[in-house]
């Protein structure tokens, strides 16, 4: 029965990793930007829906809307204006610049919430379900399936919508895409408005499962790095894959060896793919 | 007085014994003029462990005014005001050691605090032993932080052993059928040295350890170990590690409905920050221990003249009451200034003295350090969480409720 708990716990787990990567691993696959930023607005966005619960009631699933269109806009303004000017320039300059930028949020977080640990508690508590011996925490769920919607949307817009196949189309081909009349600038950063959309969707969700802090951040930034890699950049499908792959690797290595390797477990994970396979598990160019 | 500068050869020497009179009369003006004395602080004000350093910065800050308000430090018979140079380290040991030093040789500090913990501390005191230079530590517990007899490092607190092992008789007396332990660790110095501390004291009792596991720092998720915890049905869980862990631990096994006559966690519930995280239901019946408590009653014979009135001098400056880590660096600060008042002079070896043979009565209770610089004249306050607040179980003197078994 443990197994199944086991299994329970990795699949729950695995799917709040992947909905933590999507949006990284856009920015990364499309822009081929490695945003430092992305940990922050996750805790930005668990910030936001911690204070809208506090001052309105309003459930963190529903937070998620707001955090996702104000979210949009910040990530669209800060890349139209501050990343665009150097997108050209090598990565690692963009990877400084965001860096920078993330030392300032940072510190404005550490400035206006204090570097103490907040939790949104729900009232009622959400309590778990069992089935036999084996427990699932509600919130968690909640989470899960809000987590893998947020996903799947991303998916269909990028597969259906207009704009989306714009982003693929500069993901796969930038010279051929700003030829038919793609407008790359704006598509970069609208781009990076959906991961920072992603980002802080992903928080408010997150909020329900874990403490709430500034220095959080850096936690989950090494997640989605993880997951990415494991899943293939830029692609959604292989953010989830990646994500439930991490989520039931550290659960069972955990169970196997001992909590103390979970995370030893995941960055061995992370070298393996980069030696054997580096484009991850469905690295392909574009997203499908 | 004149100087015969023709004796000497070259125009360099003239110059050279010029430069060294000129630098004689500064620095006996500057010895004239002092009335400050400069304590050196090196906090991890960002990163992991900034909650921690931010406490202690307000622990410093309190004691800086109250002595400041009050004149200064006395010392022989005049009085000196205080000023505390506050240097971050990012919560990164290497550059703490760094910070320590730049804080003697470019900031000039005539004393020293460690930094953040036992890990840091110990780092640090080499600098300190280098210099010369008398450190108090405000949260070094591991006794491995003194074992190689530093002459100027002191820690006011008492070491790990002694904070847990008293609530052992009063479980075996309350839950007599009490047999089973799981221990579950940060893999971290200060949780790791709780963690052996309570395996060896409930060997002693003659406990079996079902469960003893440790996870890693950067951990996000517990639900497999504690999946397993479960399955071992302990009826004492201990949980080390530092309040964020803890928070998420807590929340995860109540997720998971593991129950047990007991839990202890540490540190966390001596926080008010972690009851209000966790809840009062969340947090009822939880135990734990700390050096301090707001429940202790000490009169003493520092600036504050009593626990109450440190309490209130902290709560006028800051609205909030203090909880331990607050407490621990005023109180370091106390030990400090006592040995400074004691010894009549800023004279490093002289304070260093006055401290190895310091016998003081503090709101924090009384300090006194043993041969190797560690206090050991105070009994650390057991407690548990009850509707959202502390009731001391230990020691007796201040005991206010009887253990409650049952965490839910």
């Amino acid at each position: 029965m443990i197994f199944v708990q086991i299994l329970v716990n990795g699949l729950v787990l695995g799917s709040l990793y992947a909905c933590i990567a999507a949006g990284f691993s856009l920015v990364w696959g499309v822009l081929n930007v490695i945003n430092l930023m992305h940990g922050s607005f996750i805790v930005l966005g668990a910030y936001l829906a911690l204070g809208l619960y506090l001052s309105i009631g309003l459930a963190p699933w529903w937070s998620l809307a707001v955090a996702a269109v104000l979210f949009f806009g910040i990530g669209y303004l800060i890349q139209r204006f501050l990343i665009n000017r150097v997108i050209a320039a090598p990565v690692l300059l963009s990877l400084t610049l965001t860096f920078g930028l993330d030392l300032i949020i940072q510190n404005a977080m550490l400035y206006v919430f204090k570097a103490d640990y907040r939790s949104l508690k729900l009232d009622p508590a959400l309590g778990s379900l069992a089935f036999g011996s084996v427990v699932v925490p509600v919130d968690r769920l909640i989470a899960m399936i809000f987590a893998l919607l947020l996903t799947l949307a991303l998916y269909i817009v990028l597969r259906k919508s207009r704009v989306g196949r714009a982003i693929v189309a500069v993901r796969v081909d930038q010279g051929a895409a700003r030829l038919l009349g793609v407008n790359i600038p704006s598509i970069y950063a609208i781009a990076f408005g959906i991961g920072t959309a992603m980002a802080a969707s992903a928080g408010t969700l997150l909020a329900l499962t874990f403490p709430i802090a500034p220095v959080a951040s850096y936690a989950f930034l090494g997640k989605a790095f993880v997951v990415c890699v494991l899943g293939g950049l830029g692609s959604v499908p292989g953010a989830v894959l990646g994500g439930l792959l991490l989520g039931l690797v550290e659960t069972f290595g955990a169970y196997a060896l001992g909590p103390e390797f979970a995370v030893m477990l995941s960055f061995g994970l992370l070298i393996l793919f980069l030696v054997v396979r580096p484009q991850g598990i469905l690295g392909r160019w574009g997203f499908e | 007085m004149t100087f015969a500068f023709r004796d000497f050869r070259s125009v360099g020497w003239s110059a050279a014994v010029a430069a060294l009179v000129a630098g004689t009369m500064v620095s006996a003006a500057q010895a004239q003029a002092k009335d400050v004395i400069k304590f050196g602080a090196p906090l991890p004000l960002t990163g992991a462990l900034s909650p921690e350093a931010l406490k202690a910065k307000q622990g410093f800050e309190i004691w800086m005014e109250m002595v400041n308000k009050a004149g200064g430090i006395k010392v022989g018979d005049r009085k000196m005001k205080v000023e505390i140079a506050f240097v971050d380290y990012q919560s990164n040991t290497p550059k703490a050691v760094q910070a320590a030093e730049g804080l003697i040789t470019q900031e000039k500090v005539d004393f020293l605090f460690s930094p953040h913990g036992s890990g840091a501390a110990k780092a640090a005191s080499n600098v300190s032993e280098k210099y010369k230079v008398p450190t108090v530590a405000a949260t070094a517990s591991s006794t491995q932080v003194f074992d190689q007899k530093p002459r100027y490092l002191f820690g006011t607190y008492t070491p790990n052993e002694t904070l847990l092992a008293p609530l052992f008789p009063i479980a075996k007396r309350d839950l007599p059928s009490l047999k089973k332990v799981a221990i579950y660790t940060r893999n971290d110095l200060f949780p790791l040295a709780l963690s052996q501390a309570v395996e060896q004291t409930a060997k002693k009792n003659g406990l079996d350890i079902v469960f003893n596991e440790k996870y890693a720092i950067t951990a996000l998720d517990h639900s497999s170990a504690l999946s397993q915890l479960k399955a071992a049905a302990p009826d004492w869980i201990f949980v080390f590690g530092y309040t964020n862990d803890n928070l998420m631990i807590r929340k995860q096994m109540i997720d998971q409905r593991l129950e047990a006559p007991l839990i202890t966690m540490l540190t966390g519930p001596s926080y008010p920050e972690f009851v209000e995280a966790a809840g009062v239901a969340g947090s009822e019946n939880i135990t734990g221990a700390s050096w301090w408590d707001a429940a202790v009653r000490y009169t003493s014979e520092d600036v504050f003249g009593s626990t109450e009135g440190y309490i209130k001098a902290f709560k006028d400056k800051f609205g909030i009451v203090p909880d331990y880590g607050h407490a621990s660096y005023t109180v370091a600060a106390v030990a400090l200034q006592l040995a400074i008042e004691k010894a009549g002079t800023t004279d490093r070896e002289k304070v260093r003295d006055a401290l190895a043979s310091l016998d003081a009565k503090t709101f924090f209770g009384p300090i006194k350090f043993n041969e190797i610089g560690q206090a050991n004249s105070y009994d650390p306050p057991i407690f548990q969480l009850r509707d959202g607040k502390t009731v001391v179980l230990y020691p007796e003197a201040t005991k206010q409720g009887d253990l409650r078994l049952g965490v839910k």
